[in-house]
Formats: C-alpha cells, sequence, structure tokens
C-alpha cells in the first residue's frame, strides 16, 4: 500500500522545503526580495496590543478574516496587550521584514501617548512600514441628565467649575477634552476612568457631568436619550450622529479622533507590501467588513500607507503645539 | 410581569445546544479536576480558563459556571473520602463527612452533599432572579466613594472573616494590596515599580497571580500534603441517602439554603464562612450537639447546602456592581474581562441575553450535577486513586500552557511558575491565598476610587460622610474594625466565653 508517496509525506516533504527557504531566506541580510513572488509562506499573524474583545481588536479580526481569503493563507489575530499597545508594537518592529508579521497600530499610541509618558514607552513611526490607514473612530462629548446640559453653550454659560470623565491618562478623550475646555474658559476637575465603559456608568450615574467617550460605546446611551450628545472632534460631522455639532463649528480648534492602520516591521519588500495591501482592499470592499464599520460607529479612512504616515505625523505635531500653547500637562502633573 | 421577558428569553439562550454542550462540559470538566485533592474552585477555574477563549462570551461564562460549581461538589468528595477538603469551604464538610465514610457510609454522606448543594443552589438562583435586578436599578447611585467604601469592607472582612489566622490573613491581604500598585499610576502616567520593563507598564495581570497561587501553588503543596492524607476506599455503595438520613438533614438543607444565600452576598463572605456558620448553627440547634464531628448527617448536609447557596448568589454583587466578594469570584471576574464584558451596573440592561443566559444556566447546571454526580462516583473513587505523581505534572504542564496562550507571553508564564512558589509558601506557611488575591483586585479599585473620589471633593475627605451609601458602608467597616476590641471588652464583664466558631475549626483542622 505504500507504493506511491503519501499525502502526509507530500505535505511533510512540502513544509520542510518551505522551512528551508525561510531560513535561507532569513539569511539574506534584510532581503527575500527574491522569494516575494512565494509570498506568503505561512499563516500572517497580525498582533493587536489590546485585550481581545476591545473595539481595535476587533476590527483585527473583521480585517483579518477578509485578508486572509485573498492571500490563501490564515491570518490568526495574536493579542498581547501592554503598555497601550507599544509592547506589541515594539515586539512587531524587531521581527524579520518578511511580511509574516503584522500590527494593527493606533493612532493614539504614536501621536498622543507620547505626550503622557517618559520617551522610552513611546514608540516611533518610523520604525514601521505602514501599509494601510483604515477606519477614524469618533469622540464625542456627552452630558448627564442631571447635568442640564444640552449644548456646549450651556456649558461655557453657566460660569461655575464642572467635572468631566475621561477615558484615562494619555488618551484621545483626555487630550480632546482638555484642550477644548481650555480654549472655551470651562474650569473644572478632570477625573481619569480605566476606559469608555466606566466613564460612561459615571456619566449616567451622575457621578460626573460630563465625559469624552468614543461614539461605538455611547451610542447606545445617546439612542436611549440617557446621556445629550454635545459635540464630536471630528473634522466634519459624522455621519451617524449627523445633528450634533463638530468642535470645528462651535468655534474651536480641536481635531481629535482615533484612527487605525496595518503595519509591518521596517524594510519590508515592496511587492510583499503591494500583495498585503491588495488583500486588504478586497477586505474593505466585501460587504462582511462594511457592514462591520457601520455597526461599530467607524467611518473608513482606506488611504495609503504614505498618506498614513503623513496625517499621523502632522496630527502628532499639531497635538504637541496645542499642549504648549495651552500650558496643559497630560501626565496630571499640573 | 413584564419584568420577566429577559429571564425567560435567557432560557432560550441557554437552550440553545451548544450552551447546553458546553455547560455540561464545564459541570463534568470541573468535578474531574474538582476532585483531584486540593483543587477546588479556584484552582481549577484558573487552570481551565484557557479552554473558554474561543468560544462566545455567553457559552464560555456558562461553562465557567459549570466549572465553578461542578468543581464546588467535586470538592466534596475529596472531603468525605480522603479527610482532604478541595477548599476552605469543604473544611467542615472534612468532620462528619470523613466519620461517616469511615463508618462505611460515605456514599450517604456524598448524596446527602448533592442533594443538598442541589437545593441549596436552585433556591440561591432563585434569590438571584429576584434581588440582582434590584440591585443592578440602585448601582448607578454607586460612584467612586461607594466603591471606595465597598472595597476596604471587602478586603477587611475577607481578611477578618478568613478560617485561619487573622495576622496572617492581614498581611497576604497587605501582600495583595501591594503588588496592585504596580504599573503605571493611571493618573499621572508615571511608571511605578516597573524597574523600567514595559512588560510590567500596565501592571500585573490578574490571572497569572490567580493562575499561581491556586493553580501551581496547590498542586505544589499537594504533592506533599498527599502523603499525609487517607487512602481513598476502593469502593463506595448505597449514593442515595435513607428516608430517615433525609429527614434527618431536611431542616440543615433548609437553613442551610437561606443562611448561605445572604452569607454570599457579603463582601468578603461567599461559601467558606456560609459552611462554616451553618455548622456551627445546626451544631447549636442539634439536641444531641455531642453526634457532631462523628458521622452526623447534618453536619455535611448543612455546610454542602450553605456553600453552594452562597457560591451562587456571590454572583449577584459581580454581575451587578462589578466587586468580587470573594478570590473565587475575582477569578470570574478576570474571566469575563478576557471575554471583553465588562460586569457592572450596566450589564443587567445592555446584556440581558448574557446575564440571563448565565444565571439561568445554572438551573440547568445543577440539575446536571444532581444527574452526573451519583452515578459518577464510582468515576472519582478511581480518579483518586491515581498517582499523584503522573497526575501532579500534567495539571501543572496544563496551567503553564494555559497561561501562556492568554496574552501569547513567556513572561505570563514565568510569572506563574513565581506565583506559583508563592501560593505553595504561602500554604506551607499557614497563610490562606485568598485575601492576596482578593485584595490584590479590590487594591485597584480602592486606589482609583479614592483617588477620583478626591478629585470628585476637591481633595475635602469629609465628603465620603455626605452621601448616604458610602458613609454607612464606612460605620460598618468601623464596627467590622472594632468588633474584637468590642468582643473583648464583652468578654471581660461577662467572662463566660461566647460560642465562637472559628477557635474549634482551629482545634480541628
Amino acid at each position: 500500500m505504500k507504493h506511491f508517496p503519501t499525502r502526509r509525506t507530500i505535505l511533510g516533504a512540502a513544509s520542510a522545503v518551505t522551512l528551508l527557504a525561510l531560513t535561507a531566506c532569513g539569511n539574506v541580510a534584510g532581503g527575500g526580495t527574491a522569494d516575494a513572488a512565494k509570498y506568503p509562506t505561512g499563516p500572517i499573524n497580525l498582533s493587536v496590543g489590546q485585550a481581545a474583545g476591545g473595539s481595535t481588536d476587533l476590527i483585527a479580526r473583521a480585517l483579518a478574516e477578509g485578508a486572509a481569503k485573498t492571500l490563501g493563507q490564515p491570518m490568526p489575530v495574536v493579542n498581547k496587550p501592554g503598555a497601550n499597545g507599544a509592547l506589541a508594537t515594539k515586539e512587531v518592529a524587531g521581527k524579520p521584514a518578511d511580511g509574516q508579521e503584522l500590527v494593527l497600530l493606533n493612532a493614539s499610541l504614536i501621536t498622543i501617548t507620547p505626550l503622557a509618558v517618559s520617551a522610552d514607552e513611546a514608540v516611533n513611526i518610523d520604525d514601521l512600514d505602514i501599509i494601510a490607514g483604515l477606519s477614524q473612530d469618533d469622540y464625542v462629548l456627552v452630558a448627564s441628565l442631571g447635568s442640564g446640559f444640552k449644548t456646549f453653550k450651556d456649558v461655557t454659560g453657566a460660569g461655575r467649575a464642572v467635572t468631566f470623565g475621561t477615558t484615562g491618562v494619555g488618551t484621545g478623550s483626555q487630550l480632546a477634552q482638555t484642550v477644548l475646555f481650555k480654549q472655551a474658559n470651562v474650569t473644572g476637575t478632570d477625573i481619569p476612568f480605566d476606559s469608555g465603559k466606566p466613564a460612561l456608568t459615571a456619566v449616567l450615574g451622575n457621578q460626573v457631568e460630563l465625559a469624552t467617550i468614543q461614539l461605538g460605546e455611547a451610542m447606545p446611551q445617546i439612542e436611549a436619550g440617557k446621556v445629550a450628545p454635545l459635540l464630536v472632534f471630528s473634522e466634519e460631522r459624522n455621519t451617524f450622529l449627523p445633528d450634533t455639532p463638530t468642535a470645528k463649528e462651535a468655534g474651536y480648534d480641536v481635531p481629535v479622533a482615533q484612527y487605525r492602520a496595518v503595519a509591518a516591521p521596517k524594510g519590508t519588500p515592496q511587492d510583499v507590501k503591494d500583495k498585503l495591501l491588495a488583500a486588504f482592499q478586497d477586505a474593505f470592499k466585501s460587504d462582511a467588513y462594511k457592514e462591520f464599520n457601520k455597526k461599530n460607529m467607524l467611518t473608513p479612512k482606506e488611504i495609503s500607507g504614505e498618506e498614513v504616515v503623513t496625517e499621523w505625523k502632522a496630527y502628532a505635531a499639531k497635538y504637541k503645539e496645542l499642549v504648549e500653547k495651552y500650558d496643559i500637562s497630560l501626565s496630571g502633573n499640573k | 410581569m413584564d419584568f420577566l421577558n429577559p429571564v425567560i428569553n435567557g432560557f432560550a439562550v441557554v437552550l440553545e445546544p451548544t450552551n447546553l454542550l458546553y455547560c455540561l462540559i464545564g459541570v463534568v470538566i470541573g468535578m474531574l479536576i474538582g476532585v483531584l485533592p486540593g483543587l477546588g474552585p479556584a484552582a481549577t477555574i484558573a487552570i481551565l480558563l484557557p479552554l473558554t477563549y474561543n468560544v462566545e462570551p455567553v457559552t464560555a461564562i456558562i461553562m465557567l459556571a459549570g466549572i465553578f460549581y461542578g468543581a464546588q461538589y467535586g470538592g466534596t468528595i475529596t472531603s468525605v473520602l480522603l479527610r482532604l477538603p478541595g477548599e476552605a469551604s469543604s473544611v467542615v464538610t472534612v468532620f462528619d463527612g470523613y466519620q461517616m465514610a469511615k463508618q462505611g457510609r460515605a456514599g450517604t454522606a456524598l448524596g446527602l452533599a448533592s442533594i443538598g448543594s442541589f437545593i441549596g443552589g436552585t433556591a440561591a438562583i432563585i434569590g438571584l432572579t429576584f434581588l440582582a435586578p434590584i440591585v443592578a436599578s440602585f448601582a448607578l447611585d454607586f460612584g467612586p466613594p461607594e466603591y471606595t467604601a465597598l472595597a476596604m469592607l471587602g478586603i477587611l472582612l475577607v481578611a477578618t472573616i478568613s478560617s485561619g489566622s487573622k495576622a496572617k490573613a492581614l498581611i497576604a491581604a497587605a501582600l495583595g494590596l501591594l503588588l496592585a500598585t504596580v504599573g503605571r499610576d493611571i493618573f499621572t502616567g508615571e511608571s511605578r515599580f516597573t524597574f523600567g520593563s514595559l512588560q510590567l507598564a500596565d501592571g500585573i495581570d490578574f490571572v497569572p497571580i490567580a493562575m499561581g497561587i491556586f493553580g501551581l501553588g496547590e498542586i505544589l503543596y499537594n504533592l506533599e500534603e498527599r502523603h499525609r492524607a487517607a487512602k481513598a476506599p476502593s469502593k463506595v455503595a448505597n449514593v442515595w441517602p435513607s428516608r430517615q438520613d433525609l429527614k434527618q438533614a431536611s431542616g440543615a438543607i433548609g437553613r442551610g439554603s437561606v443562611l448561605g444565600f445572604f452569607l454570599g452576598i457579603l463582601p468578603g463572605g461567599g461559601a467558606t464562612i456560609a459552611s462554616m456558620a451553618s455548622y456551627a448553627m445546626e451544631k447549636k440547634r442539634a439536641k444531641q450537639p455531642e453526634r457532631f464531628g462523628k458521622g452526623a448527617p447534618e453536619g455535611v448536609a448543612g455546610p454542602e447546602t450553605a456553600n453552594n447557596a452562597a457560591a451562587t448568589s456571590s454572583f449577584i454583587p459581580l454581575l451587578t456592581l462589578g466587586i468580587p466578594a470573594n478570590a473565587t469570584m475575582a477569578l470570574m471576574f478576570g474571566a469575563l474581562l478576557i471575554q471583553g464584558v465588562t460586569p457592572g451596573p450596566q450589564l443587567v440592561e445592555q446584556n440581558p441575553e448574557l446575564f440571563w443566559g448565565v444565571v439561568n444556566s445554572m438551573y440547568i447546571g445543577n440539575i446536571l450535577l444532581l444527574i452526573m454526580s451519583l452515578p459518577l462516583v464510582g468515576i472519582f473513587v478511581k480518579i483518586l486513586r491515581v498517582r499523584a505523581a503522573i497526575l501532579a505534572p500534567v495539571t501543572a504542564l496544563i496551567t503553564l500552557l494555559g497561561a501562556y496562550t492568554i496574552n501569547n507571553s513567556m513572561f505570563d508564564v514565568t510569572l506563574v511558575v513565581v506565583f506559583g512558589i508563592i501560593g505553595y509558601l504561602m500554604k506551607k506557611f499557614g497563610f490562606e491565598p485568598g485575601p492576596l488575591v482578593l485584595a490584590f483586585v479590590l487594591g485597584e479599585l480602592l486606589e482609583s476610587s479614592v483617588r477620583r473620589s478626591l478629585l470628585m471633593f476637591g481633595g475635602d475627605s469629609v465628603g465620603f460622610l455626605g452621601r448616604p451609601i458610602s458613609a454607612t458602608l464606612l460605620i460598618i467597616f468601623v464596627l467590622v474594625a472594632l468588633l474584637p476590641v468590642i468582643r473583648s471588652v464583652a468578654a471581660k464583664r461577662k467572662s463566660t466565653g461566647a460560642t465562637a466558631v472559628t477557635p474549634e475549626i482551629k482545634e480541628k483542622v
């Protein structure tokens, strides 16, 4: 019965050859261009610097599902939470640049976190090759029913100090709210929570009067009429909340949102990057992915890697300038 | 009866074949691992947590809940057959359970325990169904000041109520609080005790601590302890208690259900204190208290009923307030977070399928437990006879593999080993691991709530007393803290000792 090589031996031999090819590839310094035609050679790991179940993780899973079909290889999502995502990002940045290891990046890690934490915890975008931008996740300023605030004018006209919750130190929520209040001369106490959910609970229970939260998290309570949306921080009105004015319309300069992108280690061959980009674009086109964005109140921002780098660097500079101009310390050491 | 609609919808969730299957798997695996000497509910959940990563949150929690009460029952088996309590809540079962086993009535003891567990569990689920929504409805009034007071009370109660030395429990709790301060200060972004390690920037993850202290620590300790344990009998017969046994135990089962339910809701309470209180109560009520410790059926039925009722009702503070009442619930808390579910005031309202699905799965789980436990006793006895030298490395390996898969991190594996050694040493030197683990969880909550409260009050700590709930909780805190003083004063006046539960238990263990 063993005249012909069995399926298993063929598979075994094939994987042995692949392994050899891989090791050979690893020996060519920074290279691997010649093998790019064979890419991908195995499962492509997509690392996420946040815990499973959060919005960043869900985006990674939706994206991986679509892209894996085009690439013909599985794309497992690997959660490695720690230091706002710095841990996973730094690890992937140090992996071989062969396109087998990717990371899902939150813009805040590059643009805002460095304003709050020590330099060694920060991540430099130049250590990575950005493959594609994904989407924009907007922040909304909500008010508790007990506060009586219906518009942001009510807040500025109240003539008293207010209490407001943020989703934590070094987040877009904190930056947006602090800068806005400085510009609008609103005084009050900034109370950081661990994430969006406890901040929202505090608003619902009238523990704080205001909070800035990501739209996807706040939406169910906005729709239920249990919190009032006052402002969104995007440059244009959010399609899911068309009646809520932007901070810009109200006369303030606070363009803050969460953006996400996929990145690979620096020096990934161009044709590997092209293949990956094509696969992601296929995923963007799929109904399942579009539906996912809609369900999670995400605005597609499917731009090229170069655009991502330009935009994020511009935001980082802008935020730094705003923080210095208004003498704001995100780390709470006022 | 509108409020019952989500309850009924919850049954639809449970009756989905996948959920039923996972409930069954949970109960059976829980019983199997819980039956291994020393591995109680907390250790079992810690070891099996990774099994749930790839299933839906509802399914995962249903399975974990199944593991939880399955293991709770498994711990009873070792108490009765080997004189080795699976965990603290089965300690009192040893007194009469093992004596019954020596008299050849091990089957009866186990039968009574499972019938009591079923009744206690079911009564508590009914209580949970009606009480949890009420608690949840005023849960939004719980702001940082109330959480501060509740966390303080929880840490104090767990340290003072624990079964062993109070001083040691307080030391363990203090260590837990200290560990909770590692990581980035969430108010200033500064690193504390991270020694420059990015791995420690977010603090120490709760799961590796629990897996190390409860899982690996217990395994190591048992390797040593098992030499001293009794040998399992080769056969257990007559698991169906006789009519007379049932008659004798029925009062104890009824009282245990009510007592357990209320003690389970208390922060720092839970299954252990419930079982001890029930034992003390039964002994006090008995016409011939001298039968206790010599194989009295009520001495097994009461505590086993109470600890199951308490185990179930301790889900109330967890699911509605996000406060784990005891160490096992702290683990359940970790498991929910891994699933992306944050237990707290909004859970009942925003995630009714999950909430009621889990609650209602307990009815099914308890029925499954009752059906499975009696006929499976024979198999459990066989498992108990497997050599520890084979079982221990296997369970240790599963634990370490599981630790790796949570965050795909070798760092976590190292943490589990470190905390495993700490857990082993703690057990060896008579420190209970519960206070450490619970203080660790509540410590983070305590610190951030205190600081948030002070921000809210503009730095004025009198603000805590200006809010009715936090003021009440703080008064209770002071009373509990002063209780030993009050007691000793009262004792000096009367000079006749009250019938305290703890000293008696200490001398027997």
